[in-house]
């Protein structure tokens, strides 16, 4: 369903220059088996990873082949899973810990912010917490409220932390590598609707995708659209209907919220003048309030309109109205035509 | 000999100093010095620190008197600098006696330039890496599961460390601390959980903070044993840490240890008036009457190894002059500029803090 019209930018350290099709679980996969052969200070754990592979079955296989060692299950604990990894990474290991939805990260919550984030800090450099949670996020498969959030945003609000989320098979596997080999906590979001539905070439061989780089998917000169994760179909399908009425539309997708690629997207709207805004997150104190920002304040001389948002609503996620809170192809194109015409 | 689940707390020494049993382990009289040594200066600095706190010195300052046979007993226990802590934030007689330099302790608390972390945590809120005293976290009990983390990684590892995690009564009601010892018991991680019970979180008095009859017994529920040794008692605290320790260090999974002691002073500072608020004075001096110095000192006594008041008139003066001393190299290395704030957030410096340093520099500069 996802186009990748990206070329594979990022570093290439495999000499064989081969791809597969597959989709953005199988990438996730494929990432984690690569880093559990490259370097035995990775563990995989978290809630049914094991013998089952996760509930999306994105560690599938992989206790077979690595042993229970080192991928394992762990007690109904996003407390303890997330402690866990905290304890491990600062003894040196890299552990991945696996959030069986981003819902759940609540009872991980303060090992979270008051852990993982600060331990570099706070104890001025003597000590850090090289680790991972992946955890699947968004709405989009009828999950209802507890299986359809997008709580990025408290993560993108807590220094130390990274924070990365895909919307491809190929970044899912680059950027998931590289956020293993991260120095830092990072937090990894799976779009989950995604999971299956985003298909693309993966190379078989080793590389990253750099944290705190975004991609242009699609260059255009009226307007930038930016997003990431599970909202990145819909705006290329947007920037598609725009194209045929003679709109051309330049996609970002930003893969990386903290850091993010500022300077992509100013200069982006730099040469568009218009940016528009698509997340799926509630919209009070979203994450792109923080890229409205920045462009009104850096790229203001350059706007023709002001910044356009497209975001969730600020409810509870609805099961029954799954779709409607969801920024849908109609409700990116109508902003975009209001930008358009002011 | 030592067992876990004892109705009373495991002692060694009696109230007046007299030994109990005849299970006294072997101590040369150099080692009863070092813990006697140890306890005193842990007791000095607290007042010091103290004084500290009231000339605004430093803004912060939890006091451990009447812990420090807890402290002094778990420190000798393990093994410095090779065993692992995840302290809680009343530990400094457990640094002191790993051998932490006041000089360091006393520039965390002021914030000065030699403070190894940087100015960046509230004082009172050490870490030490060449110690493997993991940093203080001020969150209650979340550095339990982390524990557990970290003695999970010594097992995967293959290390022969050991990770000891601390904590007060108080943090027995967090459910980060039930998730620790779950995590470290399912997985049979070498941790020594330990808790000092001084029977008040605050302000709230450990029969109110659990409905459980001690501390200890919550062990049962996680699959580990749970020790209860008179935490006034420093010959019992490092006699049942060692044996325990030696244990966990088998692979024989996690323990739990309930050290029996009692918090004398207030909380921090934000309690100073506790009698006052909160408790009556006839319990504080029902324990002050059992001060772990004051018995250990009539045990060296009956040891006929008894401390001469020069002795320890000498001792206090050597530890009040080492932090004064301490205060003044704080002084003479400075504080922290402005810069200090935007390192050590991450392993690099992101776009978004090069720019916002930038914005603290023009304005500095201005």
């Amino acid at each position: 369903m996802t186009a990748t019209h990206e070329k594979p930018e990022a570093t290439m350290t495999g000499t064989q220059p081969e791809t597969v099709q597959m989709n953005l679980i199988q990438a996730v996969t494929q990432a984690l088996r690569e880093e559990l052969a490259r370097d035995e200070r990775v563990v995989l754990f978290g809630e049914d990873v094991g013998a089952r592979g996760g509930v999306f079955l994105a560690t599938q296989g992989l206790q077979s082949e690595f042993g229970a060692k080192r991928v394992f299950d762990t007690p109904l604990s996003e407390a303890s899973i997330v402690g866990a990894a905290v304890g491990m990474a600062v003894r040196g290991m890299r552990p991945v810990a696996e959030i069986q939805f981003a819902d759940y990260m609540g009872p991980g919550f303060d090992q979270i912010i008051s852990q993982a984030a600060k331990i570099r800090y706070r104890s001025g450099g003597q000590f850090s917490a090289p680790l991972v949670i992946r955890t699947p996020s968004g709405g989009g498969v009828k999950g209802g409220h507890h299986h359809s959030q997008s709580p990025e945003s408290y993560f993108t609000h807590t220094p130390g932390l990274k924070v990365v989320m895909p919307s491809t098979p190929y970044d899912a596997k680059g950027l998931l590598k590289a956020a293993i080999r991260s120095d830092d906590p990072v937090i990894y979001f799976e779009p989950k609707r995604l999971y299956r539905a985003a298909k693309g070439e993966v190379p078989t061989g080793d590389y990253i995708v750099e944290l705190g780089k975004g991609v242009i998917r699609r260059a255009g000169t009226d307007l930038t659209l930016i997003g990431y994760g599970g909202v990145m179909p819909d705006v290329e399908r947007a920037a598609e209907a725009l194209a045929a009425s003679g709109v051309q539309a330049e996609v970002i997708d930003l893969r990386s919220l903290v850091p993010w690629d500022k300077h992509l997207v100013l200069e982006s709207v730099a040469r568009t003048g218009r940016a528009l805004l698509i997340s799926e997150a509630p919209r009070i104190s979203n994450f792109m309030g923080e890229v409205a920002y920045t462009v009104q304040r850096e790229a203001f001389d350059a706007l023709l309109a002001p910044v356009g948002q497209v975001a969730g609503f600020d409810t509870p996620y609805p099961y029954v109205q799954d779709k409607t809170y969801l920024p849908g192809v109609n409700r990116i194109l109508r902003e975009a035509a209001q930008l358009l015409s002011y | 000999m030592i067992q876990p689940f004892t109705t009373e707390p495991i002692r060694r020494i009696g109230d007046d100093g007299t030994p109990i049993g005849d299970a006294t382990p072997q101590h040369s009289p150099d080692a009863l010095r070092a813990l006697w040594r140890d306890m005193l200066r842990a007791r000095e600095f607290d007042k010091k620190l103290v004084t500290l706190l009231r000339q605004g010195r430093t803004t912060f300052y939890a006091q451990a008197s009447g812990m420090e046979a807890t402290q002094v007993g778990i420190a000798r226990g393990m093994r410095a600098k090779h065993d692992w802590i995840w302290p809680y934030y009343r530990d400094q007689g457990i640094g002191l006696a790993l051998g932490i330099p006041i000089r360091d302790l006393v520039s965390q608390c002021l914030g000065s330039n030699n403070d190894l972390n940087k100015g960046r945590q509230m004082p009172h809120h050490f870490g030490d890496a060449r110690f493997n005293f993991m940093s203080i976290s001020s969150s209650i009990a979340n550095q339990v599961a982390p524990a557990a983390g970290t003695a999970m990684a010594q097992k995967y590892l293959g290390t022969d460390e050991i990770t000891i995690c601390t904590f007060g009564d108080g943090a027995t009601s967090e459910g980060d601390w039930h998730a620790g010892m779950n995590m470290a018991a399912v997985n049979g991680a070498p941790c020594l959980f330990i808790c000092e019970n001084n029977q008040w979180a605050i302000s709230v008095p450990v029969h109110a903070q659990t409905a459980s009859e001690n501390i200890h017994i919550k062990a049962r529920a996680y699959g580990m044993p749970g020790y209860y040794v008179d935490g006034n008692d420093v010959i019992a605290v490092q006699e049942v840490v060692q044996h325990v320790a030696d244990r966990v260090r088998r692979g024989e999974g996690p323990a739990l240890i309930e050290c029996l002691t009692y918090r004398v002073g207030s909380h921090s500072n934000a309690d100073a008036d506790a009698e006052k608020f909160y408790r009556t004075r006839d319990e504080v001096e029902a324990w002050t009457s059992r001060d772990p110095i004051r018995r250990f000192e009539a045990y060296l006594d009956h040891l006929g190894q008894g401390i001469e008041a020069d002795e320890r008139a000498q001792l206090i003066q050597d530890t009040h002059a080492e932090i004064e001393a301490a205060v003044r190299e704080a002084d003479a290395s400075g504080f922290p500029d402005w810069r200090i704030m935007f390192d050590d957030v991450y392993s690099d410096t992101p776009t978004h803090l090069r720019d916002q340093f930038e914005l603290v520099r023009a304005e500095q500069e201005a």
